[in-house]
Formats: structure tokens, sequence, C-alpha cells
């Protein structure tokens, strides 16, 4: 307690979280929104080719359904990479910053002396190009949980050792 | 089993049938119409291929069980002091809890487990609703071994004290605050206006709807009531009504206000406040401080007038107890008992310093939402669906002035106040509320700006908390960027207590 001392804070110093330079997703994770994607339109479209077959009322249709699907796929396609594009993450020395959102930019900055644990995702497709995810848990409940995608594997590990050593180190 | 944990572990063997069997149990509770319809109605060759299908379903199950089994290993990772759980066959998650952050550590059986002989677990932490580590079958020895090993930390002392603070409960009683009669049947008069009247409709309307389908439609007289309507102009029945409708609303209103928070007490004792109230069943609740997150004081315009205000507190929630004890109400206290209370929960009256706006813009939005969407679905309605429907346009009109009365005045207190150690948001058109936030209770701080108005530089708040969020929509973004900078900063640099 004798070098404690209690100075003004110059505001105007503080470090800026919007103004971090932050790191975009791994390139594969592209890939990796593509093959899910990829799967999902394929099951649509065997269910809809399936459809206009054995419904006879869609058979007047078929172009129109078909121009429609193709729209949507493509509407499909552009919104997640433009979701894919606006995501970045930046692990400072005491907070973590993910931004998201194509029509509104989402900031989101977590403290490290909130976490309360963290979690390593990897789900198949994710394992397939070498990528996981990262969960932080704070006690905000679910609004306040942040999930960073795409990022690649021995990265995370080392991110995740990092934010336990963070939250260790606070107490 | 050794108690170290510290190697990665499987749960029991006989964990694959838990698992198994938990399987089974959830699908038969989806699907068993449909095994009862085919068993009844089943002809030689069906039967054959239900079998077929049951014991596909029967392998995969099994197999999926086995796996599911193999790849759940959890430990204690004694150089770091974290509980690591792995999980998953193909997408597969690794949840690691630092010992210290463990809040509660329940056992569990449900009724395959008892059947079988083994214990579930439950590891929960602060915050997160699910359950973040669960683990379905081990013996009643390495449950107990482990359950102990977990809490062998200041979480676990932590509980026990709260526990041992509700035995001391009855020793020490200064009543630090007592809300009389008077107070209450303000409050009574003066609140809920809205839930009243939404419990008067419905009670009504069911009464009409039993009436009506008993065919009881002679009971109420129409004839009567053409000859009442006919005598006396329809606004003085319509005034009637309308009087009628307030008497009985403000009678439940007292009447729900005394039942529910009669003989209210806060009595101070070692740092938290209890408080009792009740007329037909006495409440008491423990209030600790530290745990408060998000305080919101309202007052309208008769109740300024009448000097009473409600108080309601959120905690931080955990565990078990999330609902029933999350939001904690304090009504009709006059304003100096609420400082009090704020002085005794903040330990220091939260001042409102800088005042921050919200942009016209969230006015013309509100409106256009509002008033313009439903009056153009109105007026598209009347004249090409339904011309009839212009014979209410007294009662668009009245709805256009009222809801712009309404958001004029709730964009008028729409307000952020930031001192500096609390923030206060005020809303509310009738109900003016404030809602009172520690700094250093922020979880974390989202900022959200739509891309059209990064130029006009406005832009969104939400303040994280253990008790809920408080967002201030479009305010001055270089502003907000400012604070959200300066809270981080402090929030950083202090280890606080937030619960």
């Amino acid at each position: 307690m004798t070098d404690f001392t209690n100075e003004k804070i110059d505001t105007t110093q503080l470090p800026r979280y919007e103004a971090v330079p932050l790191t975009s997703l791994h390139p594969n994770y592209w890939k990796e929104l593509l093959v899910s994607r990829g799967l999902m339109v394929l099951m649509l479209t065997v269910a809809l080719v399936l459809a206009m077959i054995f419904i006879e009322e869609l058979v007047g249709y078929r172009w129109l359904v078909t121009t429609g699907f193709v729209i949507f796929v493509v509407i499909l396609l552009f919104v997640s990479r433009m979701a894919y594009k606006k995501k970045a993450y930046a692990f400072r020395n005491h907070d973590v910053i993910f931004r998201s959102g194509i029509i509104a930019t989402n900031t989101m900055v977590i403290p490290y002396n909130r976490v309360q644990h963290v979690a390593l995702h990897e789900g198949w497709i994710a394992r397939f190009f070498g990528l996981a995810k990262i969960e932080i848990f704070t006690a905000g409940g679910v609004s306040s949980d942040l999930e960073i995608p795409g990022i690649a594997k021995a990265e995370a590990e080392k991110i995740k050792q990092l934010l336990m050593g963070k939250i260790q180190k606070q107490l | 089993m050794e108690t170290h944990f510290n190697q990665p572990q499987r749960q029991s063997a006989i964990g694959v049938l838990v698992i198994f069997l938990e399987m089974i149990f959830v699908l038969l509770k989806n699907i068993w119409p449909i095994v009862v319809i085919t068993l009844l109605k089943a002809e030689g060759k069906s039967v054959w291929v239900g079998l077929l299908i049951a014991l596909g379903i029967f392998v995969y199950f099994g197999v999926y069980s086995f796996l599911k089994y193999r790849n759940f290993t959890f430990y204690i990772d004694d150089n770091t002091d974290e509980f690591v759980i792995n999980d998953g066959i193909i997408n597969k998650t690794k949840t690691t809890i630092q010992l210290h952050k463990i809040q509660q550590v329940n056992i569990k059986q449900n009724f395959i487990q008892r059947l079988i002989g083994v214990y579930a677990m439950d590891v929960d932490t602060a915050g997160s609703d699910q359950k973040e580590g669960n683990i379905k079958a081990v013996s009643h020895a390495l449950a107990l071994a482990l359950k102990s090993k977990l809490m062998e930390n200041e979480g676990k002392a932590v509980i026990h004290e709260s526990e041992t603070e509700v035995a001391q409960a009855v020793e020490t009683t200064i009543p630090f605050l007592k809300i009389n009669l008077v107070s209450l049947l303000k409050i009574g008069f003066t609140s809920n206006y809205v839930k009243s009247i939404g419990l008067i409709l419905t009670f009504f309307f069911t009464i009409y709807e039993n009436l009506h389908q008993a065919g009881a439609e002679d009971l109420v007289d129409t004839d009567r009531i053409k000859v009442l309507v006919d005598d006396y102009s329809l606004l003085y029945t319509l005034m009637i009504f309308v009087l009628t409708m307030f008497t009985i609303i403000f009678v439940i209103n007292v009447v729900r206000t005394l039942i529910k928070f009669f003989d209210y007490t806060v009595t101070k004792q070692k740092g938290s406040l209890m408080l009792t109230y009740g007329l037909i069943s006495t409440q008491s609740t423990i209030l600790k401080p530290e745990k408060v997150q998000i305080v919101k004081v309202s007052e309208n315009y008769f109740q300024r007038k009448l000097n009473v205000l409600e108080v309601k507190i959120r905690q931080a929630i955990s565990g078990e107890k999330k609902d029933s004890k999350s939001l904690i109400e304090i009504p009709g206290c006059n304003r100096s008992e609420g400082d009090e209370i704020l002085k005794l929960l903040f330990h220091e009256l939260p001042q409102k310093g800088v005042m921050l706006l919200p942009n016209f813009r969230r006015l013309i939005f509100s409106i256009f939402l509002i008033i313009i969407l439903p009056l153009t679905a109105y007026f598209t309605f009347g004249k090409w669906i339904e011309p009839l429907a212009f014979h209410y346009a007294n009662l668009a009109l009245i709805y256009v002035l009222l809801m712009l009365t309404l958001l004029l005045f709730g964009f008028r207190n729409y307000r952020l106040f930031v001192s500096e150690n609390h923030i206060i948001k005020q809303s509310g058109a009738w109900d003016v509320d404030q809602e009172i936030l520690q700094i250093d209770k922020i979880q974390a701080i989202t900022t959200s700006q739509l891309f059209w108005h990064k130029s006009l530089n406005i832009g969104s708040l939400t303040m994280h908390t253990a008790g809920g969020n408080i967002t201030f929509h479009l305010g001055q973004f270089d502003k907000i960027n400012d604070y959200v900078n300066l809270w981080l900063y402090e929030i950083e640099t202090s280890n606080s207590n937030w619960m």
C-alpha cells in the first residue's frame, strides 16, 4: 500500500478498443462455410426435385420455383460471404474483442477477469479443415457469451491456454 | 477407484447403458403413438419391417452410446487447477473450467440411473443457463470424491457463508424500513394499470364466452341494455363503463398490493438486507448488496406527486434458484427511504453525472414502427378489402394521438447518465424507470452501429451484467466509445467482486 497512487486518468490516452487492428478469420473458414452451406443446399435441392416430380400441382411452376431457388442460393452465398468477411477478432492484454454483423456492426468486448470458462469446439467439417471454435462464457448469460469460429486448431489451443492463464492471474 | 482425477478418465462402464437407455426412452416418449398404431394395425409383413427398423435403431443407438461413452473423458489438471471435460464423437468439445469458478456440484439420480445404480453430476458456474459440465454415470463413491475435490476452494466457502448467514438471521433485527399502509395504498392506486386492464379483460371475455357457449344469452337481457343505450346517449354509457372499469382496476390493484406486500419490513444485518412481507403467507428474502446487479427505480406522474416510488432489484443469478430469487421488489418507499436503500446497496448515492441524449432518429423510427406502419395497414385494409373499417376512423385517430404522446414522452425521458462509478439509464413514457448499474458489475460490453449510421456518428451500447442487460440506443457514438474505453480500463485494472 505504500506505493499506492491515485492520479487522475487521462481519458484521451486510454487504449481505444475501436482502433485495434483485428485479425480476420482463417481463409479455410470460408471453405468450411461453403461445405456446410453446400450440404444444406444439396439437401434442399433433392427435396425440391422430388417435390417437383411427385407433386403434380407444382409441375406448371417448374421454372418459377427453380429461378426462386437459384436466387435464394445466390443470396445465401452472398450473405454468408459478407458475414465471413465482417467477422474479426483480437486478443488484447486484458480483453478479447470480436466484431461481426452485416447490417449493423456489433463489437463485443469481454475483459478476461469476467470470463467464467472457456471451451474449444471442433465441428466435423471444421476438423477437416483444421479449424476450431473458441467459446468464451461469462456470468452474464447467453447474450454475453462469445463464439469465435474459424481459428486454426493449433492457434486456438494456444489462445485457450492464454485465456486460461489470464483468467487465473486475475485472482 | 483412485481419488486423484489427474488422468483423463471415463465414466463407469455401465454408463454406456445409461446413455443407451436414455436415448431409447426419449425416442419412445416421442414416437410411442406411432409404435402403438403400427402394432395394432400390423399385418405379417409390416411387423417384420417394423422389427427391422427397430433393430436398426437399436444397433445405431448402441454404437452411438458406446462411442459417446468412449469419447467422454474428464479430469482435473493439477498444474493449472482446471476441470477439463472432453465430449463428442464427430463434433468435439473440450470444456475447461477453473476450479475456483465452480459454484455448485450437484449429484443426482434419475429413474434410469437409479435402476442401474449410478449417479449423475452437474458442475455449475455462474451465469450461462445450461449446466457447463454434465457427467451422466459415475459410482456414488467416485461422485462424492470428485465433488469434494472440485469444491476444495473458495467457491465452497462462499456457499457456506451464505447458509450460515441465514441461520443467524434471527439474532439481530433493527428495522431499517417499514412500509406503512398509506404508502402501499398509494402504490396500489398508481401502478400496474396495464396488467390490471389485461386481467379484467380476460376475466370479462371468459365470462362472456362461457355464457355464450352455454346458450344463456337470455340471462343477459339484451332488450334492457338496448333500452338503456337508447335512453342515455352512447357517450354517457361509455363514460359509465370506463368509470366502472377504473374503479374495478383500482380495487383490484389495491387489494393485490396489500395482500402481496402487507407489512413490508426491511432489516439490516451484517451488511445484508432481510426483507419480509405478505399478508397471507409471509415471504422472507435475504439480499446481499454485493450480489446486486441492476437496481430499477420507477415512478410515474401520480407517484411523483404522492412521493412514492417502486424499487426493483436484480441479483446475480446462479444455479437452481434462478427465477424465484433474482428479482426483488420494494414497493412504496418515499424518496428519502429510496435514497437510503440505494446508499446501502451501492455504498453511496448514485449520482446522475454526464447526460447522453438519443438521436432524433430514434423518435422517427419508433413513430414509423408504431404509428405509420399500422396506419398504412389500416388504410389499405379499408380501401381495398373492407370499406366498413372506416367507420372506426375515430378510434384510429385516438390511437395515433395516444401513441404520439407516449412516444414523445418516451423519447424525452430516454437518457443515459454516466458518473464516476455508476451508469443510470432513464426510460419510459408514463412510468419513468431509472436503471442503475455499478460500472464494475459489467461483464461484457457490446457496441452496435448500422452501416448508414457510421457517417452520422450514432450507435448503440449494450452493457451485459449477471442480472440482465441494459441497452442505450442511438447515442453519439464517439462519446459512447470514449466511455467504453474508460469502463474497460476501470474493469480491467481492478479486481472488484461483482457478486
